[in-house]
């Protein structure tokens, strides 16, 4: 398949629904198409399948949706496999999984997605979505930096600010080779910050191209995913975009976890 | 570092596996301080070749700055092949230039930029042009007097450290860079808080140099430190200015100062969360002004400069001092007060009596004092001009030891402590050991508010004043007040560790002295602040010099002549370097089995 397009797999419950607004301002931004999956028990005519993935005509209109039997998460990687997607996007979990922070198909499409995967929140519901601001929090380590490249083309092609955040604290810097440094003093804040984030902005342009994309840099204190939260919630941010190594057994990926269930906004997991 | 040169040199395998030889040069010449040189030399290896040289200026050659001054530039350039020596077409300035190689020939492009304002001639773009096109032609010697230059500074400033390399590196690095922020040759400039080798700060000059980096030039090179006060003569009419502004007398020197000395400190800044917030520095870090005097004092103690001292030094000092008399006021308890300031501790605002700033406003009234009784007795006819010139009324000097002797110092006799300013003992007392390690400031971790109802400091403050004002304050309670608030400062500044250190080393205790070295060693070498790009910290570099000096080597100058009580690291098998006092040089040196100071010709 040569024209780019985003995945959204629906698996017939109202909270799905919530990916739709979401995968239709990414398709806009990155001139795809959308392409819609639902995996089911069995085959359904296009009018009984409309009304099982709870949407009405305007919503699907002009889109063809791929049916498919069998375990949802082997055939959304499978044809994640084959049509090579921008990104996955899809809703956190089903109405039946209320109170997971990530549901069983959720997860497994994020361990095999072959490209970034954007969580939605169910409780956003259908209403519509925009691309203003766009928050990478970055704990200056490489691994973070993954992140960021996938996220400031995306803003720069939707137009929207890039906000990162550098939560910083109490415990060791990070040892990861070619880590940033955080100020450890700040003799004269007029002069100390501005620099310092003008010199971070540098050395992330030095590892993605940040295009003309508008960049705030923030440094955050305290518990790391809590300042994100904190910090979204008050930037008003419409998107976070975080990097993932890989692996989801705790004590991993404490900070995506956190996230993934406390945000109020879409998430986009990068692979690191 | 030793011939002021900056070489980089790497061999590049390009796709078609042609592998070439690049070594350059980069100066800024310490013997003409116009010039700046660059030269590539290219040699191909294994392959003839085609080039293009990118070198294309970037920015305008002619620059008029706020203050209306021009600043000009001019370029020459000059290409050595193996067979000919010629001057390139415009296009090596304005674009890119092709050059064809032979394999295994070198080949070497020379660029010089000439820099003139019109502080220096009416047509700076003229003399720079002119000058450049002469130093291309004779590169070698510019050169060579650059090195000279530097050989010779290194023979007078050098401190030499066996047994312990990286202090020896760090040491060696911070003369380096102090040296080359300095200009002798210029009085109406000082040195920024970066110095010149990066844009953060704006080139602002803070208390930094004339408390921090202020005793090297002194102590090693007298002219430079000379210059540096003389820019402080030179803005003495700003600071007069400020203080008459906010309705106090005398000079009230520029938390932030420029050019023409007018405070230019911003008045709002921005914080990481996108907070905005009242900048109050400018207005209440006012112990700038005794900071100021007290470089002029040190630099007349140590080198005898009578002819300074009364063209310049002596109205710094008075119109300092007329400025506390101004500013504190005597209250219902007989004392003089000095409410509404900030100290060197700027996590606490707007505070009474903050013993920094008292202490020093009483050293500074009692010294113009002196001064002014040994101007009158040694020299009367220039005191008289000095008399007229400044106004001074008779019995003044009489009024300013009469502030001084009533001013409140916050020292609790029985305890032996200062309270760093009133009511800070009833602070929240917040063990840092619980934050440690962490990666920002505290003030950072918990938020402006908490860190101003607590007793964390943001840097050296009382212990400050113990190491300014060393032979005023008694042994015990240098060290009762050292050992109470070292715990408690988070060296939120650059400025913290190098004076933890000094102290420290002098009280004797060498291994927290050591530490803190470290600590403040690394600021710039390890680049703890995330910023290097911004430039060195000029005034921790200085504090670093002045942490093995004062306090490693335990040099002082009690009763007018200079003395050590040396608290060697275990590991530092020994210390040597030179010293100027009072137009004598000085060789101390301290090897394992005793100490040695000899005094040499000038």
């Amino acid at each position: 398949m040569s024209e780019p397009v985003i995945l959204v797999p629906l698996d017939g419950t109202k909270q799905a629904l919530a990916a739709l607004p979401v995968a239709k301002v990414l398709a806009d931004i990155e001139r795809a198409a959308l392409y819609i999956l639902h995996v089911g028990e069995r085959q359904l005519p296009a009018e009984e399948l409309r009304n099982h993935l709870r949407a009405g005509a305007p919503v699907l209109d002009g889109l063809s949706i791929d049916v498919r039997i069998g375990a949802p998460a082997a055939e959304i990687a499978q044809v994640a496999s084959a049509i090579n997607p921008l990104a996955i996007v899809m809703c956190k979990h089903s109405g039946t999984e209320r109170g997971k922070m990530l549901g069983r198909t959720a997860t497994k499409v994020l361990h095999d997605a072959p490209c970034p995967v954007v969580l939605v929140p169910p409780e956003r519901g259908a209403i519509p979505w925009h691309l203003h601001h766009v928050l990478v929090p970055h704990d200056g380590t490489p691994t973070t930096s993954a992140a960021l490249g996938p996220a400031a083309e995306l803003a720069e092609r939707g137009r929207a600010e890039l906000l990162v955040v550098h939560v910083t604290g109490v415990g060791a810097a990070p040892t990861e080779p070619g880590s940033f440094t955080t100020p450890r003093y700040v003799d004269q804040p007029q002069h100390e910050w501005p620099a310092w984030a003008g010199e971070f902005v540098k050395r992330l342009a030095s590892i993605c191209q940040l295009g003309h994309v508008q960049v705030r840099v923030f440094l955050a204190h305290g518990e790391t995913a809590a300042e994100i939260q904190r910090l979204s919630e008050k930037q008003s941010t419409d998107l976070i975009v975080l990097a993932w190594r890989g692996r989801w057994e705790a004590p991993r990926a404490a900070t995506l976890k956190n996230i993934v269930r406390d945000a109020r906004c879409p998430i986009m997991v990068v692979r690191a | 570092m030793r011939q002021g040169i900056l070489w980089r040199e790497w061999r590049h395998q390009d796709e078609a596996d042609r592998i070439t030889q690049l070594r350059m040069l980069r100066l800024v010449s310490l013997a003409d301080r116009h010039l700046l040189v660059q030269c590539v030399a290219i040699t191909p290896e294994n392959s003839s070749t085609r080039i293009f040289v990118d070198a294309a200026l970037t920015g305008p050659l002619v620059q008029i700055t706020g203050s209306g001054t021009t600043v000009a530039m001019a370029v020459a350039d000059h290409v050595t092949t193996p067979t000919e020596s010629f001057t390139p077409s415009i296009e090596l300035i304005q674009g890119r230039q092709a050059l064809d190689l032979k394999a295994g020939e070198t080949y070497r492009l020379d660029r010089v930029v000439a820099l003139y304002t019109s502080r220096d001639t009416v047509d700076p773009r003229e003399t720079a042009r002119t000058h450049a096109d002469r130093a291309v032609e004779d590169l070698a010697t510019v050169i060579d007097k650059h090195r000279d230059a530097w050989l010779a500074r290194w023979r007078a400033c050098d401190l030499r450290i066996e047994g312990d390399a990286a202090a020896q590196r760090a040491l060696r690095f911070a003369i380096y860079h102090l040296l080359s922020a300095a200009n002798p040759q210029d009085d109406h400039v000082s040195i920024g808080a970066r110095g010149l080798s990066g844009s953060a700060y704006k080139g602002h000059v803070f208390w930094d140099t004339d408390i921090f980096m202020l005793p090297f030039f002194i102590l090693t090179y007298p002219e430079a430190a000379r210059a540096l006060l003389m820019y402080r003569y030179h803005t003495l009419a700003a600071a007069r200015a400020k203080a008459a502004r906010l309705g106090y007398r005398g000079a009230f020197y520029a938390w932030e100062s420029a050019d023409s000395g007018e405070d230019v400190t911003p008045v709002f800044v921005v914080a990481p969360d996108g907070q905005v917030t009242r900048l109050l520095t400018g207005e209440q870090e006012q112990h700038i002004s005794a900071d100021v005097a007290f470089g002029v004092w040190n630099y007349w103690r140590a080198t005898g400069d009578d002819r300074f001292l009364l063209d310049a030094g002596a109205d710094i000092l008075i119109e300092t001092a007329r400025f506390w008399t101004s500013r504190a006021e005597r209250e219902n308890d007989d004392r003089y007060h000095i409410r509404g300031v900030i100290g060197p501790d700027e996590y606490h605002e707007s505070v009474d009596d903050n013993a920094y700033t008292n202490g020093m406003a009483q050293w500074n009234l009692e010294i113009a004092a002196e001064i002014a009784n040994l101007l009158s007795e040694r020299f009367p006819e220039p005191w008289r001009m000095i008399s007229r010139r400044l106004g001074i009324e008779p019995g003044e000097p009489r009024l300013w030891l009469d502030v001084a002797h009533d001013l409140y110092t916050g020292l609790d006799e029985r305890t032996g402590l200062f309270e760093q300013f009133h009511g800070y003992f009833d602070l929240e007392d917040i063990d840092l050991a619980a934050f440690v390690p962490r990666t920002a400031p505290m003030d950072v971790l918990l938020g402006r508010e908490r860190i101003q109802q607590s007793q964390i400091i943001k840097q050296a403050d009382v212990v400050m004043l113990i190491h300014l004002l060393w032979d005023r304050i008694p042994p015990d309670v240098r060290k009762a007040n050292f050992d109470y608030y070292e715990p408690r400062c988070g060296h939120g500044s650059s400025l913290s560790p190098a004076i933890h250190a000094l102290v420290a080393a002098r009280l004797g205790d060498t291994a927290r002295a050591q530490r803190y070295f470290r600590q403040a060693a690394e600021i710039d070498l390890a680049d703890t602040m995330g910023n290097a790009a911004g430039g060195i910290h000029a005034g921790t570099l200085g504090g670093l010099w002045q942490a093995v000096v004062f306090g490693f080597a335990g040099l002082n100058f009690c009763e007018n002549r200079p003395e050590h009580h040396a608290n060697l690291p275990s590991s530092w098998r020994s210390l040597s370097m030179r010293f100027q006092w009072r137009g004598q040089w000085h060789e101390l040196t301290l090897p394992e089995g005793g100490a040695r100071v000899s005094a040499n010709e000038a």
